[in-house]
């Protein structure tokens, strides 16, 4: 799949958060991006649209990134969606339960574009084998 | 001698107190230990004579031992000792009321909130340090490119007024190739630059975060404060206290004079403010 092809979806409540993702996404290639502000609302965007990726937060009301990501593996439409982490959450219990749950990536806030960029690249990779 | 003369403020009384205290006093040098205070009781009086000035006396009650300081109406061990008595009540009724741990958890959520003020504080410091750093870099280059493109132009002048030689014209296409170069080497860094202070952004949402579970911290504080106040309440007192802490709707407006009890008094008020 091309780079340019694919739609994935913000989700974090800071807004100013989901702008720098949405501006690294940009630089690294991927120009096709909308935006959630928790774990509900993105839900109901991605069973209505064709996202082909996640990133997510952890930390957000109403619905968090766990349930999201169970809800999201749990459904037969959604459940083959690569799903990427980007947290404040640096517990290690929290990063076991999110690879046991099905999380594709995991990464810890303050984070570069650096490594945006290689786990995407990684997750991408994996997904047209 | 009651408590309300030991609260004044006066210093004649509080010397008048002093002295009546320290007449009271029974010198008694055969009993090196002073007496656990007791509860009222005479007191031979001290022989007149012996009236001292309260500062003498003063370095006597500071002094260990020597005297009596047991008999009744002895003030200041009564006062100690009342007060250490509510002190003890209060902290019965507090543990009656199951409020001693709540009090000591949330108090002991206070160093936390320090602690996460001051991540605040530091993050977003660094956030500041670090764009302001950028921007100073990114200018440096900015001017840079500008002063030779400056240049460039005022030769490019020159050579389209034919007020060029051939030496020059080859000096020229060097200086040019070598701004065009530049201009590609500033760039990417530059572009780099913003990259660098868009991601400092990046500390409104930790911050965020921290001071969202500030936020639930003090109002659980509040909360838990709130509802002992109320729980220590008198009975008589209690709806008066509930009204004004609760706050909300005004339950019962008889009597107060700072709230409009309908729309209409609130339609007289504004009226009355030329609305």
């Amino acid at each position: 799949m091309n780079p340019e092809d694919l739609k994935i979806l913000i989700v974090d409540d800071f807004s100013t958060m989901r702008r720098i993702v949405r501006n690294l996404l940009k630089e690294i290639g991927y120009n096709n991006a909308d935006e959630a502000e928790d774990g509900a609302v993105a839900l109901s965007k991605l069973k209505a649209g064709s996202f082909n990726f996640v990133v997510s937060d952890l930390n957000m009301p109403n619905m968090n990134g766990f349930e999201l990501l169970q809800n999201i593996r749990s459904d037969p439409g959604l459940k083959h969606l690569p799903v990427l982490l980007v947290t404040a959450e640096a517990k290690k219990e929290d990063i076991v339960t999110a690879a046991q749950m099905g999380a594709n990536g995991y990464i810890v806030k303050p984070f570069t574009k650096a490594t945006l960029e290689e786990k995407l690249t990684k997750i991408v990779a994996k997904m047209s084998v | 001698m009651n408590s309300d003369q030991l609260k004044s403020g006066d210093s004649d009384d509080l010397e008048a107190l002093f002295d009546s205290i320290a007449e009271q006093r029974v010198w008694d040098n055969d009993t090196p230990e002073p007496q656990p205070a007791a509860v009222a009781a005479s007191v031979p009086a001290a022989s007149a004579a012996d009236s001292m000035p309260a500062a003498q006396a003063n370095d006597s009650v500071e002094s260990s031992g020597g005297f009596d300081l047991s008999p009744s109406g002895d003030e200041p061990n009564d006062v100690f000792h009342r007060v250490g008595t509510l002190t003890r009540k209060l902290h019965d009724a507090l543990r009656e009321l199951g409020y001693d741990k709540k009090v000591e958890d949330v108090v002991g959520s206070l160093p936390d909130a320090r602690a996460r003020l001051n991540y605040i504080a530091n993050l977003t410091g660094q956030a500041a340090e670090k764009v302001l750093a950028t921007v100073e870099n990114s200018q440096r280059m900015n001017d840079d490119l500008a002063e030779q493109a400056r240049s460039m132009d005022a030769q490019w002048d020159r050579l389209y007024n034919n007020e060029m030689s051939l030496e020059e014209f080859k000096a020229h296409a060097q200086q040019s190739r070598d701004f065009v170069k530049r201009v590609a080497s500033h760039t990417n860094a530059m572009g780099g630059q913003l990259t660098d202070i868009m991601m400092a952004q990046d500390f409104h949402d930790l911050t965020g975060q921290v001071v969202n579970k500030i936020t639930t911290m003090a109002q659980g504080l509040e909360e838990q404060l709130v509802q002992l106040l109320l729980d220590t309440t008198p009975p008589d007192q209690r709806k008066q206290m509930e009204e004004t802490w609760l706050n909300g709707p005004v339950i019962n407006a008889e009597g107060r004079t700072d709230v409009c009890a309908n729309q209409s008094q609130v339609d007289d008020l504004l009226e009355s403010l030329g609305f």
